[in-house]
């Protein structure tokens, strides 16, 4: 049409090649979707140096790790005497292996995953403008539902892009550490452990359906970029602060700490590794279930609150 | 709507113009557009239904009980801006839900997967996925579609070569002219092959020879049987492409069929419009009504005038109910008189809210 060809030639029709094949169903458009916003996050150089500094825990863990073995088999029993003041090498590495839980156990994913929340607060803050935000705010919709697919598919595809970057972020670096535990120590890890792979993959999916729909929630409602990391953190930091001082300042009850979504992923995560309440520091928590609870009303309004958006997509659009 | 009633859609539907339009004893408006094949007008199941369809935003109303049926061809979609134009075309492509009525494509729910598969949607919207390329787009928009990875390769070259973009669907959609996002958006529609086409002002924002062109290409589309349904502002680029158009206003189709037929009708049926005129001049006098309702009778387009009870409190107002053909005569003709003789016009008002959004197009003014 506009190529110079065709212009003042008999007009030609459109050819196409019969469709002989099947349609893929709906449910197969979720993964283009994801992939689109996925594309659209790593294009962003920003993302990339989010989560470099993200595997900066991870390789801290990696590493110590793998060094606390080294230790292990080169110090031995020995003492080292460092000027006046002299070190017991196996006392230091159990100090800094129970400090930082650096020994394969539940506590050493349990607070990994934790240790990166920050991280994925900000990749998420940053995802869910650029995945959902710009949709709703440039009127994109449209496009996606002019096509054979429901408002479900579209959610559950951007859905899944979030999910992929909450699991790249948290449970297969969980996983990482897990599997270099066992082949730096022993075998047997994987079978006598393997309770511990469940655990992780359990924490993974609460964080996963929890952080999608808030993200998705938050997302659909604000829009923007500044407003979205603003919220998050609020809801994410603020609520931490509060949540502390009312429980450890203020020394009120310690259900307080509910308002504190991170924490209650923390907890639930925990139940998930099959920790018991001894394992939690400060001591002085709610029980994992009403954090479960908690999350789960916070998710469900989220659903909701999403259900409801985008049945109002034509004034939203 | 009482007086436009033939012509316009008055709460139970539209109703056909003549020939081009048969009309079912449900009274909806039946039209082919403009379509070379005389076979494709006789389908059973027309391409596009509307059944009495309505949809509320809150208290306002968006569509207010329109019902249409559409079968191949180019159909025009003409309306001011809030006449309800773009919320039919999202009632059409399933993008919401009518809260009364049905909306049908090829007998399916337009909600529905299945019916999507017959509709291409070209949005006025033009807001993409910046950093991708036109080709990414299209071939993304393909996969949403339901092809394969293949399939969709294929479709996506041969719609962008169609629409003129195959030499530029490399570069980046950020870089795109608004013409060039036409073309774009006109490709993501065409890609599936729908049998539907819902176009949403396709030619705003084009140059002239690129207009020529999705003219063009739009009358070969309906002589291959597709079902064109664009919508614009201006009557005048409408009548370019086609000669069938819906005009709608205040969420409502007032009127369905060619311009002609539209303005010939328009002539046939008497006007109600309400004038209120100064019962005496400031020198006292006659009673100005009075010789108003005798100079109008005189009008040979007037057919009758009604003299109506003074309101309280407006005793110096004189009210008349005039019933007249041949609008544009008569509002020529009235505005004469009224010069000439002097006559204090108070108020001048067109009782049939639809007649006065059709008069307002087609008299060059607005809906």
């Amino acid at each position: 049409m506009g190529d110079s060809s065709g212009r003042g030639a008999a007009p030609e029709l459109l050819h196409y090649r019969p469709w002989k094949g099947a349609f893929r169903p709906p449910i197969a458009a979720v993964w283009p979707i994801a992939r689109t916003g996925l594309l659209m996050l790593l294009r962003r150089r920003l993302f990339w140096g989010l989560y470099a500094l993200s595997m900066m825990i991870f390789l801290m863990y990696f590493f110590g790790q793998y060094l606390l073995a080294w230790f292990q088999t080169q110090a031995g029993e020995s003492r080292v005497v460092v000027g006046l003041l002299a070190i017991h090498p196996g006392e230091l590495i159990e100090i800094l292996a129970d400090k930082l839980k650096l020994n394969g156990s539940a506590a050493t994913y349990r607070n990994y995953i934790h240790y990166q929340g920050y991280m994925v607060m900000i990749v998420l803050a940053l995802a869910g403008s650029v995945l959902i935000g710009n949709d709703f705010r440039y009127g994109s919709l449209p496009f996606y539902l002019s096509k054979p697919l429901s408002r479900r598919h579209y959610l559950l595809g951007k859905g899944l892009a979030v999910a992929v970057f909450i699991n790249l972020l948290t449970t297969l670096p969980a996983l990482a550490l897990f599997v270099e535990y066992g082949l730096i120590y022993s075998w047997d890890h994987f079978t006598r452990n393997s309770y511990l792979v469940a655990g992780i993959l359990a924490y993974g999916a609460v964080l996963t359906v929890s952080l999608t729909l808030i993200l998705l929630a938050t997302a659909v409602w604000l829009r923007r970029t500044v407003p979205l990391i603003m919220t998050w953190t609020a809801l994410f930091l603020l609520c931490r602060q509060l949540a502390t001082s009312l429980v450890d300042g203020l020394h009120l009850d310690p259900r307080w700490r509910l308002i504190d979504l991170w924490n209650n992923t923390w907890l639930v995560g925990g139940a998930c590794l099959q920790m018991g309440p001894e394992a939690f520091d400060p001591a002085s928590q709610p029980r994992w279930v009403e954090a479960a609870l908690v999350l789960g009303g916070v998710s469900v309004a989220c659903l909701s609150y999403l259900a409801l958006r985008l049945r109002a997509v034509e004034i939203v659009g | 709507m009482s007086e436009l009633s033939s012509i316009a859609a008055a709460g139970g539907g539209n109703r056909g113009v003549e020939k081009e339009f048969s009309r079912d004893p449900k009274g909806s408006a039946k039209t082919s557009g403009r379509s070379r094949d005389p076979a494709r007008q006789l389908l059973p199941t027309p391409v596009l239904l509307c059944q009495r369809v309505s949809k509320w935003y809150g208290p306002v109303i968006g569509v207010n009980q329109v019902t249409l049926e559409l079968r191949p061809g180019i159909t025009g979609l003409v309306g001011s801006n809030g006449a309800g134009k773009s919320t039919l075309m999202r009632l059409i492509t399933g993008h919401v839900r009518p809260d009364i009525g049905r909306v049908e494509v090829l007998g399916r729910d337009a909600w529905s997967a299945a019916a999507k598969r017959h509709i291409g949607y070209c949005p006025e919207v033009d807001s993409f996925y910046e950093e991708m390329s036109g080709r990414q787009f299209i071939e993304t928009m393909a996969r949403l579609s339901g092809y394969t990875s293949g399939e969709a390769r294929r479709r996506t070259g041969a719609v962008l070569e169609r629409v003129g973009m195959s030499g530029r669907a490399e570069r980046r959609l950020r870089g795109y002219s608004k013409g060039m996002r036409q073309r774009i958006k006109l490709a993501q529609a065409m890609l599936h092959d729908p049998e539907l086409l819902v176009l949403d002002e396709p030619l705003s924002g084009i140059d002239p020879v690129g207009r020529a062109e999705f003219i063009s290409l739009f009358r070969d589309l309906a002589d291959q049987g597709k079902c064109l349904l664009v919508s614009s502002h201006e009557l005048d680029e409408l009548q370019k492409l086609t000669d069938h158009v819906a005009v709608m206003a205040r969420g409502r189709i007032a009127a369905v069929g060619s311009v002609a037929q539209i303005r010939d009708r328009l002539d046939d049926h008497p006007l109600t419009v309400r004038v209120d005129v100064a019962r005496t001049t400031e020198e006292g006098g006659k009673d100005r009504r009075r010789e108003l309702a005798g100079a109008l009778l005189r009008l040979p387009d007037v057919v009758g005038v009604e003299l109506l009870d003074d309101a309280p409190g407006e005793e110096d107002v004189g009210r008349l109910l005039v019933r007249a053909r041949n609008p544009r005569t008569f509002f020529q003709d009235l505005t004469r008189l009224v010069l000439e003789e002097w006559f204090e016009v108070r108020r001048l008002q067109t009782l049939d809210e639809s007649a006065e959004a059709v008069l307002g197009y087609l008299l060059g003014g607005r809906g």
